[in-house]
């Protein structure tokens, strides 16, 4: 059995009224296979010591990504810190668009050009702006689509920052068990489809 | 399995291919066999060296193999073990992917990576939904029919036979099949889930065919290869062994002839003799040191990013622009499917990330339409996107922050539907080097697309159609992400050089022993998965090669 502290079972980000009362997928952790078991876990417990960003950008990302995805309360999934980690590694998507920079240098860039934005319109750097002045940044950035932010596409920006925040807090078991989704499922499988069919560890949406 | 049909189909497919029957009882890769692999010295003048082994590759190395042929596959990425490699797990599963660099631009640019790119034994099979469609008779031949598009040097008829043998070999699940050739598979249909039971529903209520299947699984245990446990992880890699890839379909059969497969190497050239004009074997990179392979034949089946690539970075001075490229024609007319993805919401809990993702078709508009404004047409599958899939398409309708939390805790009351859209090949469309290198100093592939008028036409069409289909079944509410899939063309078959880069047979105009054993061959792609397609032209392939080397 892996250890799972009590006050850390049916966690969800933000600690939001569940949805789906009491489900848990790390109860079923022990269903796993050792190869899943080990790379999912691993983000329950990512390095605070970020290697890739700087500070400032450590800081601008954090905030950032709380914006996209709307994690304004502890516990957080730290998504900036996941990133991170994949930036460090390279782990790229296999592509990027011809008009931008390789995905680590377009992350730098853009992170300062948010920065950037936050001094002009607000006068402070963008972590320090309070939650609706960060909101218009970003607002700013999806509002201009196809236009140009910076000189790069913005609408190539927004899909570099949400395919990054997107997969890492959807990767991450809190995020599971918010929306009730059962995670792994290997060598365990599913017995009860259908429509409204459940297995015995799911739990009916409320 | 159909009753009374057991063992003819066995004793059939075994005298083929014996893969099935080679894999262990428990999870994972005959190590055995990888351990006994044959071994060739890079001095040694193998038969034929083939780069990439996946669904080209790996078919054509284990055909080539069975005749007796000394074969060396080179693939750029691992030699997988299903069991140890891969997980159970949407994020984990990014090793599976063609993930060194590449740039995409054009009009609209196609995502490649996790979409449409392999890296390693199996090639893109192994992340690929299942689904193993027939091309229908009339893709063939659209542009003498329809107007556009291309026609094919050779017929359906000449690959019905190959279609059979691979169906079994995979083998395919489905119902009787009522399009194009109709046709049935070797094993009944799987039970659907939710995801498709909404979409058998909605067609009901519309009055349209809906079919389970094709799908590359078997309803059954088949050979070693257990049951499918329908854990819905098809994308990440199948660890149970139940979906068919090369890997697990072709490799073992290919390793117990003594093929040789060489992973982890980055094929750098095409080595042409200057003097002969033929292909000599290749120069390839293993942990950074630059190696050959001699060989009396070279099959290049890197897919349609990395075949034209690899001919466009061949140069010499006969071929200064590019291997096989005097006409142009290298890295020209790639396809993608337009693949929008149409989700419902419904009051009843859905959860389709239970089963396979792959489950019911439906062709009804494979074909040109009379009365519509548009060529050619599109077919409809179900699709389940995992969650943080699922979330791409939350983002796409301009939510993020809270809404997009909401949308997603609401995840299991969806359903989801993809289209198959026939886009035309363009010339326009394609491979090009960039100034950007990868990790060997190798200029790296810039992938241009943008679509066409009826091309758009056609997406319209089938979300409009999805849309139907899932409010007709029950939905309050749909949202569409605009998308592509599937990759083909590059180096395309033609009757004559200045149309293609090989000819019917698949051997390239230019280069007499160089020949292109993937996707990157097709005219046209119609509106079904390539997979089996790309499969049954390498079984053809070899069977041209070995009856040619006989006289």
């Amino acid at each position: 059995m892996v250890f799972i502290a009590k006050d850390n079972r049916g966690r969800t980000p933000g600690s939001r009224p569940p949805r789906f009362p009491g489900f848990d997928v790390l109860n079923e952790v022990d269903r796993w296979d050792a190869a899943t078991a080990g790379v999912v876990l691993a983000r329950l417990s990512p390095s605070p010591e970020l290697s890739f960003f700087t500070g400032v950008e450590q800081a601008t990302a954090e905030a950032l990504c709380d914006q996209l995805l709307a994690q304004h309360d502890d516990p957080r999934v730290p998504v900036a810190a996941l990133i991170d980690v994949r930036l460090a590694r390279g782990e790229t998507d296999g592509w990027h668009y011809a008009d931008l920079p390789p995905d680590g240098d377009a992350w730098r860039r853009t992170l300062a050009f948010l920065d950037d934005d936050a001094t002009r319109v607000f006068g402070s750097s963008f972590a320090r702006l309070t939650t609706s002045e960060q909101a218009s940044c970003v607002q700013t950035v999806q509002s201009l689509g196809k236009q140009t932010w910076h000189e790069l596409p913005a609408h190539q920006v927004w899909s570099l920052w949400t395919r990054y925040a997107c997969t890492a807090f959807y990767s991450h078991p809190w995020a599971w068990n918010e929306i009730g989704f059962p995670g792994p499922a290997y060598p365990r499988g599913y017995k009860n489809m259908g429509l409204d069919k459940r297995e015995p560890f799911e739990v009916a949406s409320q | 399995m159909k009753v009374g049909a057991n063992l003819s189909l066995y004793s059939d497919v075994r005298s083929r291919n014996d893969s099935a029957w080679l894999l262990p009882k428990a999870p994972g890769f005959p190590h055995q066999l990888r351990d006994d692999m044959r071994r060739y010295d890079e001095a040694d003048e193998v038969d034929i060296v083939i780069v990439g082994c996946g669904a080209g590759g790996g078919t054509l190395a284990q055909r080539l193999a069975r005749a007796g042929w000394r074969v060396v596959a080179l693939d750029a990425g691992p030699f997988w073990d299903p069991e140890t490699d891969w997980v159970s797990d949407e994020r984990g599963s990014h090793s599976l992917y063609w993930t060194e660099p590449r740039l995409i631009s054009g009009a609209d640019p196609v995502p490649l990576g996790s979409n449409n790119s392999g890296r390693g034994v199996g090639g893109s099979m192994v992340h690929y939904a299942g689904y193993t469609p027939r091309f229908h008779p009339s893709d063939f031949a659209t542009f003498t029919n329809d107007g556009v598009g291309a026609d094919w040097p050779i017929s359906y008829d000449e690959l019905r036979p190959y279609y059979e043998h691979i169906e079994q070999e995979l083998p395919v699940a489905g119902q009787d099949w009522p399009w194009g050739d109709p046709h049935s598979y070797p094993f009944h249909a799987q039970p659907v889930s939710g995801n498709g039971d909404v979409f058998i529903n909605g067609c009901e209520r519309i009055g349209i065919r809906a079919r389970v299947g094709p799908v590359a699984i078997a309803n059954g245990r088949f050979g070693n290869r257990p049951h499918c446990i329908y854990r819905g992880f098809c994308l990440q890699g199948c660890k149970v062994n139940a979906k068919a890839s090369p890997l697990i379909t072709h490799v073992p059969d290919a390793l117990a002839h003594g093929a040789e497969i060489r992973a982890h190497c980055h094929v750098s050239s095409v080595i042409v003799d200057e003097h002969t004009g033929h292909a000599a074997g290749v120069t390839y990179f293993k942990d950074g040191v630059e190696r050959r392979q001699r060989a009396r034949m070279v099959a290049v089946a890197g897919y349609s990013i990395e075949t034209p690539r690899l001919l466009l970075l061949s140069t010499s001075n006969r071929f200064k622009d590019g291997l096989c490229n005097d006409e142009g024609q290298v890295g020209r007319y790639v396809m993608v499917q337009g693949a929008p993805q149409t989700a419902g919401r419904f009051e009843s809990e859905v959860r389709m990330y239970k089963g396979p993702p792959p489950e019911v078709s439906c062709e009804e508009f494979y074909e040109t339409d009379p009365a519509a404004p548009y060529q050619r047409g599109f077919s409809i599958q179900n699709v389940s996107p995992l969650p943080i899939t699922f979330a791409e398409h939350v983002i796409a309708q301009g939510h993020w922050g809270e809404a997009l939390r909401e949308y997603m805790r609401d995840y299991v009351h969806w359903a989801s539907l993809g289209s198959l859209c026939e886009l035309l090949p363009l010339r326009e469309n394609g491979v090009t080097l960039a100034s950007e290198v990868d990790k060997h100093g190798l200029p790296v592939a810039n992938f241009s697309y943008s679509m066409c008028d009826n091309d758009k036409q056609l997406m319209v069409a089938a979300q409009s159609k999805m849309e139907q289909i899932l409010r007709a079944a029950g939905a309050i509410e749909t949202m569409t992400i605009q998308r592509f899939a599937h990759l083909v063309g590059g180096c395309r078959m033609a009757a004559s050089a200045k149309d293609g880069v090989v000819d019917a047979n698949q051997r390239t105009f230019a280069v007499p022993n160089l020949y292109v054993a993937d996707g990157s061959v097709l005219p046209t792609q119609g509106s079904a998965n390539p997979a089996l397609t790309i499969m049954s032209l390498a079984a053809r392939l070899a069977d041209h090669l070995v009856g040619a080397s006989h006289g």
